[in-house]
């Protein structure tokens, strides 16, 4: 008997998001330095990123050397940057700018939740997951979504805890085989995804030779997602963190581990998705960007602009989006910042149409926005 | 006041000491274990005879549809005094003493504020967990299921997440004043006092509704909800032109903000005032209006308002649109017309009175025919395992967790259509729902607890503990494999029959 399983649909059919918060407001002008611009190296005498260091991008940009690890996905394409993104706040609060950001506006509900409510009912118990302690507002209101710590929390009984009951499985299959209809090809749905998660060896080396950083969160949380995404259990969407980015103070200590932190995380993950790239997308966020110019205490403060990073299969990759005006005092926002010409909901807008948002239910998951979006792909 | 409430609210633990130094002669432990959240279980003092049909009976059915779920003992005392007493009884909440319930909720009590402004001195972030732990807790614990049933449905029809901005402060009150007031009561009551709950204000942007200006365009959210999903339902006959002039008749409608955020006008209020419903007539455009068909003359101010919702409440759309919502609730996923007429007749005839609607859907030839015929949503599901296995619960993290991965947090769903009814949203819940099972079985919950030998024991073994979580004799193949599973209780409380009702 084949079971009918939804989650074992085409391959190609699945397309999973994967959202990057990078908590505290990362400093784009770091990440993505416009080192061509002298007024950037006038109010980053100290902090600047120097051109001869610079991963070039193109006449204007050049990434921290940090973020080296993302060379090969720009130049092969897979990468874009969109720089001066933001949210239309210009709330300089951490905890406002996040919930703002992560509800998707003054609104109820996360936007990836109502993203993925507007798809329908869930198909698999593994269509959202954060790699979290707890759920990220973005992913409130969908219709089923698991904060794992480990994929091994993904079993009837807690691979972790060693008390396997082979026979209590056996018996549930049992009792839900003679069920007839939708409840049981839920449950077939169900067994044949934790037959999947089973067949996970969490010991097994990743694919293509990628390199995951040893004990290190944030790149163990991008390898589950990835072994999630390899053995095709429906997931849909995935959410990770990397936080302390907020550099007020010698900013360089703070924020130089973390880059390579991001860097290598990312491209370990897109090493190791290999052609499974093609139907991923991996957006990287921020709350707001950080002050031009640099403060006495070798650190920057709450701004506005920031940038965002899009990689994945169809972008528009290799290029910096997003109408970049300079750095000259006067086209600067009080008291000095970066100004957001790149809403975030432009930016996730064309995502979520890649994934399978149509432009109807754009208002619904981005209400009372006027959505105008980029075009990333 | 402000100091106890706070006090209340932040200090469990210190609570739990001075409660054991105040009620010390009624013996300490029992209240450090009542504000520990457990000692909370029913006491198992009548016949506890399981239901003996191999089908859901009667009884069995009733109790799966009026309550939350059957706790031990639940079928034999319906037994005694029969269906239709047992309905009279729930259908009049007020006279059914609720001691437990209070004793769970205790700890909440000084959160059901008369004046809202109060619910601002609190920091926002403590209020939503106590939202949702109340309704969990009375789910569990009242004898008013019937009631709480109700609560739940409503809260769904007239939706609100705090997470949109002041609602935050305000759902508290909107539950206390709206949903829990009015939920066995009458029908154009509660729409009123919803159009003017400050959380829905809120919520659809009501207290954004204004024209100040000939240029300024009202704001219809709350307009177009009202009709679609409070009242005629999205195909029950209003047009554009209706929802711009409702949108009209309730221009100037608005809360006392925390700040100014130019609706309010220029006033920045005091803090016990914040939350207020006012109506600002220079807001309000005061022109004629016609709405489904109905003209209303100019000039009427804020009685505009109470002539919207007595035009929509008694549409003959409306009475369809809220029997088939409460029929696909009780009923099954596709409900027959004739029972949906059935339910319309009485709504209408009634004037919009809930218990003579609902008693016409209890005695409606297809409620009996309807055994077993809902898929519990995940609410319902932990809520008749906590009742089934009288359980002890905080109802909080550790239970929510488990609600979180199901995706039906209490008062967390986004959009105002209300968290769905039908069993194909749900399916995806199975693996938690296992999971769960297992969880409660093994007591591996933080913060709940069962007396799974005790429980058993007084039952008068297994086989009784399985009818009594079933709610009918289990079948031979259930039977088999609650025996080789390893873990009756789980398996019973994991299998297919338990997921419905």
């Amino acid at each position: 008997m084949s079971a009918t399983v939804n989650v074992s649909s085409h391959r190609d059919d699945r397309r999973t998001l994967v959202v990057v918060f990078l908590r505290g407001a990362a400093d784009g002008l770091t990440l993505v330095a416009p080192i061509a611009d002298d007024n950037y190296h006038k109010f980053r005498p100290r902090l600047a990123v120097k051109k001869e260091d610079a991963v070039l991008l193109d006449d204007v940009f050049g990434l921290h050397p940090n973020l080296s690890a993302l060379r090969p996905a720009w130049k092969e394409g897979d990468l874009a940057i969109i720089h001066g993104a933001g949210g239309e706040s210009d709330t300089r609060s951490h905890f406002e700018a996040q919930d703002l950001m992560e509800h998707g506006g003054l609104a109820a509900g996360g936007w990836l939740g109502r993203f993925l409510r507007a798809r329908g009912p869930a198909e698999s118990p593994l269509s959202a997951v954060a790699l979290a302690p707890t759920l990220p507002e973005s992913l409130s209101g969908a219709p089923s979504a698991a904060a794992l710590q480990s994929l091994e929390e993904f079993a009837i009984e807690d691979r972790r805890d060693g008390k396997a009951k082979p026979d209590f499985g056996r018996e549930l299959q049992r009792l839900y085989s003679l069920e007839k209809g939708p409840l049981n090809a839920a449950a077939n749905n169900t067994f044949e995804a934790l037959r999947r998660m089973e067949a996970i060896d969490p010991k097994a080396a990743p694919a293509n030779n990628a390199q995951y950083a040893a004990n290190e969160p944030f790149a163990l949380g991008l390898r589950q997602i990835a072994q999630l995404i390899r053995a095709d259990v429906g997931l849909d969407a995935a959410s990770i963190d990397l936080g302390g980015w907020d550099t007020h103070f010698t900013q360089q200590t703070v924020i130089e581990p973390l880059m390579l932190k991001l860097a290598n995380g990312l491209a370990a993950f897109r090493q190791d998705l290999g052609s499974r790239m093609a139907s991923t997308t991996v957006v990287v966020m921020t709350e707001f960007g950080r002050r031009v110019a640099e403060n006495s205490a070798f650190g920057t403060d709450h701004g506005r602009g920031g940038a965002m990073f899009v990689m994945g299969g169809g972008v528009k990759g290799g290029r910096v989006h997003g109408g970049w005006t300079g750095l000259k005092p006067e086209m600067l926002e009080d008291p000095g910042d970066l100004p957001v010409w790149n809403n975030y909901r432009n930016i996730l807008a064309p995502v979520l149409a890649r994934h399978g948002a149509d432009s109807a239910s754009l208002p619904g998951i981005f209400p009372d926005f006027d959505v105008k979006p980029l075009e990333l792909f | 006041m402000a100091s106890r409430r706070e006090f209340l609210i932040t200090g469990a633990s210190a609570l739990a000491f001075s409660g054991a130094i105040f009620h010390a002669t009624q013996g300490w432990w029992s209240n450090v274990r009542q504000y520990a959240g457990v000692g909370l279980s029913r006491p198992l003092d009548g016949p506890l005879t399981p239901p003996r049909d191999a089908a859901l009976d009667p009884v069995a059915h009733a109790l799966n549809r009026f309550t939350f779920g059957p706790g031990p003992g639940d079928h034999a005392r319906v037994t005694a005094m029969g269906v239709d007493a047992f309905l009279a009884e729930q259908l009049a909440p007020e006279k059914i003493d609720d001691s437990l319930c209070d004793r769970a909720t205790a700890r909440f009590a000084e959160c059901w504020w008369e004046q809202l402004g109060e619910a601002y001195e609190e920091d926002a972030e403590t209020l939503s967990p106590i939202l949702r732990r109340a309704a969990l807790l009375r789910a569990v614990y009242s004898q008013r299921q019937l009631f709480e049933v109700m609560c739940e449905f409503w809260s769904d029809h007239f939706n609100i997440d705090p997470g949109k901005g002041d609602a935050r402060y305000t759902k508290i009150y909107d539950d206390q004043h709206v949903i829990r007031q009015h939920a066995l009561g009458n029908f154009h009551d509660m729409l009123h006092a919803s159009a003017l709950s400050p959380a829905m204000l809120w919520y659809l942007d009501g207290r954004a509704n204004v024209k100040r200006s000939a240029t300024e365009k009202p704001n219809e959210n709350y307009a177009r909800e009202l009709m679609e999903l409070h009242t005629l339902g999205v195909h029950g006959g209003y047009t554009q032109a209706d929802v711009m002039e409702v949108a009209r008749c309730l221009t100037g409608w608005t809360i006392l903000a925390k700040k100014n955020d130019g609706f309010s006008g220029n006033y920045l209020s005091p803090i016990k005032d914040r939350g207020k419903v006012v109506f600002r007539k220079e807001a309000h455009d005061d022109g004629p209006k016609k709405v489904l068909g109905q003209e209303i003359p100019a000039g009427l101010g804020e009685k505009d308002l109470d002539r919207v919702v007595g035009i929509v409440a008694a549409h003959p759309s409306t009475a369809r649109f809220i029997a088939t919502k409460l029929c696909i609730r009780f009923l099954s996923d596709d409900p027959p017309a004739a029972a949906v007429e059935t339910v319309a007749d009485a709504f209408t005839t009634s004037g919009g009175d809930v218990k003579t609607t609902l008693r016409a859907l209890f005695s409606s030839p297809e409620f009996r025919g309807s055994e077993g015929a809902k898929f519990k949503r995940p609410f319902h599901f932990v809520v008749s395992a906590l009742r089934a296995t009288n359980a002890e619960t905080d109802a909080d993290r550790g239970i929510i967790s488990y609600l979180e991965r199901m995706g039906h947090v209490p008062f967390r769903y986004p959009t105002p259509d209300g968290y769905p009814a039908r069993a194909q949203h749900w399916h995806a819940t199975l693996l938690w729902r296992w999971k769960f099972a297992l969880a409660l079985a093994n007591n591996r919950i933080n913060g709940t607890h069962i007396e799974r030998k005790n429980l058993s024991a007084i039952l008068g073994g297994d086989a009784a503990l399985m009818a009594t979580t079933l709610n009918r004799q289990p079948n031979a193949e259930e039977s088999d494999a609650f025996l080789k599973s390893g873990d009756g209780l789980a398996l019973a409380l994991a299998s297919p029959a338990f997921q419905s009702c």
